[in-house]
């Protein structure tokens, strides 16, 4: 609760801090106000409490993901100092970021449908305008257009829902519903399944699932690579985590209906993502659909949800959050020097900087989910927690979709150990720039040796 | 005490991490001094247990970490020291600690000096580990680790493609003997559902002689043995071996490692006791090996060959007497053997060294007056080996003749006539080395000096433990004269479960004496004659004839090896390669990305970058999804 106070007053602090000649501030201003929601947020570890009329909630599930999703935005203000500074309109756009955060935490905190409704459109709409935020770019605006015309279509679907189960159940509350549901199981209105596949098909979409992914590779490879990187690590979490307590806190009576609709999802998702992932020469672009592959892991929770899927959904998103944190710092500072977003642009980094090269290698194994780094322990939970859910044919296919994975990702840390295309190539201007990636791959290896600390917490 | 009974094993691998990581950066002097510190204190850490063992200790034992928890099989990282093991540690701490001060002498001017001292301080680690742990697994990891440092120092020069071949000759066949040593592990936990000596040894007593299952264990065991010990059929590799540097060839191949398998079997004692079978299987193979690597060692003319398959006749000598039960007997001449092998290899490094890397024997010759003190050692050493009455070789190699009369008269006539041989081929190295004139060209003769102290210490203190080592087990007749023990067997006896017993009337104790004695001034005066009166020097290589050939090349058991196995292998290999591999293996493995990329550039087509076609596609979607859901 307090932290989405903080997190709103922080946003409104650098939005009006132009207007009193705090431009400087700005920067610092942010980082606190996130440490302090942070604090906050960490405060209310082991607690359980509702607020406004039992619309919003607090419990040990939104406290880890609140806690991961400011403390990811963290590191990425850590990355995007420079960004934002060289703008115009810094203030604005370090204000719709922290708003699209604030979003993204009431997302994970909502116990009312219209808090999820109104969380994802405070998350969406600030992003429709960040994705637009390089104003001279034309794939950018491109992209901002898109991601507004597809989003609300989709938003559609999502109301569309919300009002039919509010038909059926006469409630928005999701306790309400959840007790609705189990005491009327077996004789619930059409209408109300036909409630549950339209919140899906709006969810689904904000994670980029197959078929409702065709906007993800434009808009994350047209927007600035910040604003994707934001989309990719915080969107993706908030995304999830609403996602998952939906559909476990309230529709879990009527699992049936939904487990085979994700688990199909999931399978194609992965498959299409991991498929079209190695035709890409654009690192941005590999990435945008290996996220994408990453989401059809990440959906095999809902696919076999109780047991551990809840934790291992978290640990999952947040050693995906890390690893992707870590190259694209890379490829910002890449691109910001060179102008290049190729994968080969990133050989010879070894030579210039080996450090820099074992971490970018320690992120990209997290994301191909090879041991000892973090996305091993990810892959590994979730596919424990699948084969108990009696899912085994899923496991394969992810498995087997895994190996193409390793295919396309192990293509950048090659490049990373290869001689350099030019001599004195520049992959960023000062070694500092590439700190968050360090903090990433530094990250990702303890995770990988330590999981049960992180795992344990859900 | 327990703990410090880790440091043993730790000290020198942390000698072998210093020296590793820093490598060049060190000085030359900081690199002697810390990879001689770190054994000097395992060996002080090691006498001093030695003595409490003296004043009644019974052993001691420490876990450093559980290593493997899986189902039923519970192993910890432990270290155990008993009787067996302080012998063992005295003789690697402390025949290594000489070796390592030999070697700053011997590979000071080498370019890679570092590199050696640390492989050297990391062999010694993986040995210790090896005597040390409580379990077969910590025993295998050691075994498995004095494997690699055998490859890495025998291929140390690796720029000669001989010397790599070499390693990696010794390392298959080390394989090959690995395999029987895992299978052997693999059966002991089926059947006693652990590997902790202690549980196992325990929970074998239960079992009647000649249990098939343990006869199967112990003979797997062995072939482990064979293959570390190098022995029948997998002796191969050691003369080959001898491409690493001396002081290798006298650590690793001499004195401790080859005489891993020994450990083996007395270690598992216990199993071979309850298996006569295995028993003959080992007493049989030792004394093939031996009779056979002895005629070998006749007709070699390379230094260290000659010394190499010696170290081959020498451990089927201790497998004889293990095969037959003398386990404290195969014990003590592991330690005789150690002192005087290493003693022999040390001198043939001088020798080398003063000859300016010049192995050939028949290029030698006189070196007496110019190598005074390697000449005195290697002397002492030749003696030792020959069995020369009051030298060390004298009362184990004596010990192990009795033993085998008591088992079997056949035996004991084939390993007198076996030990005769050593004498006859030590006495050739010595008076073709030693004796007679120069044969070397003249540039080699104006470099000959000898070795600087650093290099003659370890050879004189090796000399003295050569001479002196054999009192610590007299035989009976003289211990009864003298009014002392056999203090060896006594020491070792709490290891070995229920010991023979070897005692000989005592006029055969002195006819073997009296006909030892004999038989050795025989072969000093021929040989003598021969090599230092008669002058005669053996043949180039082109000129054997005869049996003499088959001999020289070594009964051409690798050339057999090479037509009976490897080119029937090559074949096999060849074929499936050409059959299987190219057409079905690569056949799928460059499939797969085909398929991938067609499937992923029509993927592709989807994504048009068109708004409308988006939308399109997102409402069949959902219609898909709703009929998949609500209509069917």
């Amino acid at each position: 609760m307090n932290t989405i106070v903080i997190l709103s007053v922080t946003g409104i602090a650098a939005m009006m801090s132009d207007v009193f000649k705090l431009k400087k501030a700005l920067f610092g201003l942010s980082l606190l106000g996130l440490l302090i929601a942070l604090v906050f947020s960490v405060y209310d570890w082991g607690q359980y409490a509702t607020y406004f009329n039992q619309m919003v909630l607090t419990d040990n599930y939104a406290v880890v993901f609140t806690t991961m999703l400011i403390g990811i935005t963290f590191l990425w203000f850590l990355m995007s100092k420079d960004f934002f500074s060289s703008h115009s309109s810094a203030s604005e756009h370090y204000a719709l970021i922290l708003f699209s955060l604030t979003g993204g935490v009431m997302m994970t905190n909502f116990s009312d449908l219209t808090i999820l409704f109104l969380g994802l459109e405070i998350l969406s709409i600030a992003l429709y305008i960040l994705a637009g935020s390089d104003k001279g770019n034309l794939f950018s605006n491109e992209a901002s257009l898109k991601y507004f015309m597809i989003g609300s279509f989709a938003t559609g679907f999502l109301l569309f829902g919300i009002a039919l189960i509010y038909g059926a159940t006469s409630s928005f509350n999701l306790q309400e519903i959840s007790a609705y549901v189990q005491q009327h199981n077996g004789s619930l209105p059409m209408y109300f399944y036909a409630g549950i596949l339209m919140i899906l098909t709006g969810l689904t979409f904000k994670v980029s699932a197959v078929p409702f992914h065709f906007w993800a590779p434009d808009v994350y490879d047209g927007s600035p690579t910040l604003v994707t990187t934001y989309m990719l690590s915080v969107v993706k979490m908030a995304a999830f985590a609403a996602l998952y307590r939906l559909f476990i806190y309230c529709f879990a009576p009527v699992y049936e209906f939904w487990i085979p609709v994700f688990a199909i999802m999931s399978a194609v998702t992965m498959l299409l993502g991991n498929i079209t992932a190695v035709y890409q020469k654009s690192l941005k672009r590999m990435l945008a659909y290996s996220s994408i592959a990453h989401a059809g892991y990440m959906l095999m929770a809902l696919a076999s949800p109780g047991g551990t899927s809840r934790s291992a959904l978290m640990f999952y998103l947040l050693a995906y959050a890390i690893s992707t944190l870590g190259v694209f710092n890379v490829l910002y500072q890449v691109h910001k020097v060179t102008g290049r977003e190729e994968i080969k642009s990133v050989k010879g980094l070894f030579r210039k900087n080996p450090f820099a090269a074992i971490m970018l290698t320690l992120c990209m194994l997290s994301m191909a989910g090879i041991p000892p780094v973090a996305g091993f322990f990810g892959k590994y939970y979730m596919f424990v927690s699948t084969l108990n859910g009696g899912l085994t044919w899923l496991v394969l296919i992810a498995v087997l979709s895994s190996l193409i994975g390793v295919y396309f990702y192990f293509k950048v840390i090659i490049a990373a150990f290869q001689e350099p295309e030019l001599e004195n190539t520049a992959y960023y201007r000062q070694p500092s720039d590439l700190t968050v990636l360090y903090i990433c791959g530094i990250l990702s290896l303890l995770l990988g040796i330590l999981p049960q600390f992180v795992a344990g917490l859900l | 005490m327990d703990l410090i009974i880790s440091l043993i094993p730790l000290l020198p691998l942390a000698g072998f991490i210093l020296i590793g990581v820093l490598n060049k950066k060190l000085p030359k002097g900081m690199v002697g001094i810390i990879s001689n510190t770190t054994v000097l204190s395992s060996f002080i850490i090691s006498f001093y247990l030695f003595l409490s063992f003296i004043k009644g200790a019974d052993s001691y034992s420490t876990e450093l970490f559980p290593w493997i928890n899986a189902g039923g099989l519970h192993l910890g990282l432990s270290f155990m020291v008993d009787h067996l093991t302080a012998v063992m540690l005295l003789v690697i701490t402390g025949v290594g600690f000489l070796i390592h001060v030999y070697s700053i002498g011997y590979m000071q001017h080498d370019e890679d000096y570092p590199r050696f001292m640390s492989y050297l301080n990391l062999f010694v680690f993986f040995m210790l580990l090896l005597v040390m742990g409580s379990n077969y697994v910590v025993m295998f990891a050691g075994w498995e680790g004095v494997g690699l440092c055998s490859y890495l120092l025998i291929g140390f020069w690796f720029k000669n493609t001989d010397y790599n071949n070499a390693g990696r000759k010794a390392f298959v066949m080390n394989r090959i003997g690995d395999f029987g040593f895992l299978l052997g592990m693999f059966l002991i936990y089926q059947t006693f559902s652990s590997l902790d000596y202690k549980e196992v040894f325990e929970a074998a007593k239960n079992y009647p002689k000649g249990d098939p299952t343990i006869t199967a264990i112990t003979l797997l065991l062995f072939v482990g043995a064979v293959g570390k010990s190098a022995q029948i059929p997998l002796y191969t590799w050691l003369p080959d071996a001898m491409a690493g540097p001396t002081p290798v060839s006298a650590l690793i191949h001499a004195a401790t490692m080859v005489t891993a398998g020994v450990y083996m079997v007395i270690r598992s004692n216990v199993l071979y006791m309850l298996s006569p079978f295995s028993g003959e299987v080992v007493a049989f193979i030792g004394m093939i090996t031996a009779l056979m690597a002895a005629t070998i060692g006749l007709k070699q003319n390379d230094i260290k060959k000659v010394l190499a398959y010696s170290t081959v006749s020498q451990l089927g000598f201790m497998f004889v007497a293990l095969g037959v039960g003398a386990y404290t007997t195969g014990l003590f001449h592991v330690v005789t053997h150690a002192f005087f092998k290493a003693l022999l290899f040390l001198c043939a490094g001088s020798v080398i060294h003063a000859m300016g890397g010049e192995q050939d024997i028949r290029r030698m010759g006189g070196l007496k007056k110019y190598l005074p003190v390697t000449h005195i050692t290697f002397l002492m050493g030749v003696l030792a080996i020959s069995g020369i009455p009051l030298f060390s070789g004298f009362f184990s190699k004596d010990e192990i003749l009795a033993a085998t009369w008591v088992h079997s008269p056949l035996m004991f006539v084939v390993m007198a006539f076996t030990s005769l041989l050593t004498a006859v081929y030590m006495f050739r190295l010595y008076w073709l080395t030693f004796h007679g004139d120069f044969r070397g060209t003249h540039h080699q003769q104006e470099h000959l000096h000898e070795s600087p102290s650093v290099m003659t210490a370890p050879l004189m203190v090796l000399a003295i433990l050569s001479v002196i080592g054999g009192f610590m087990g007299m035989p009976h007749w003289m211990s009864e004269k003298l009014g002392v023990h056999h203090v060896f067997n006594e020491f070792v006896a709490p290891v070995i479960y229920s010991p023979k017993e070897f005692i000989l009337s005592h006029t055969f104790d002195f006819s073997l004496l009296i006909g030892t004695i004999v038989a050795l001034a025989a072969v000093y005066y021929f040989t003598r004659k021969m090599y230092v009166a008669d002058k005669v020097v053996p043949e180039e290589d082109s000129e054997t004839k005869s049996f003499q050939k088959v001999l020289a090349n070594k009964y051409y058991v690798d050339e057999i090896y090479d037509a009976v196995i490897r080119k029937p292998l090559d074949a096999i290999s060849e074929m499936f390669y050409k059959i299987f591999d190219i057409n079905i293996i690569d056949g799928i493995v460059n499939g797969i990305p085909k398929v991938t990329n067609l499937t992923a550039s029509a993927a592709r087509m989807l994504q048009t970058g068109r708004l409308g076609i988006y939308l399109v596609v997102m409402v069949i979607g959902v219609i898909y999804l709703f009929a998949f859901k609500l209509l069917l």
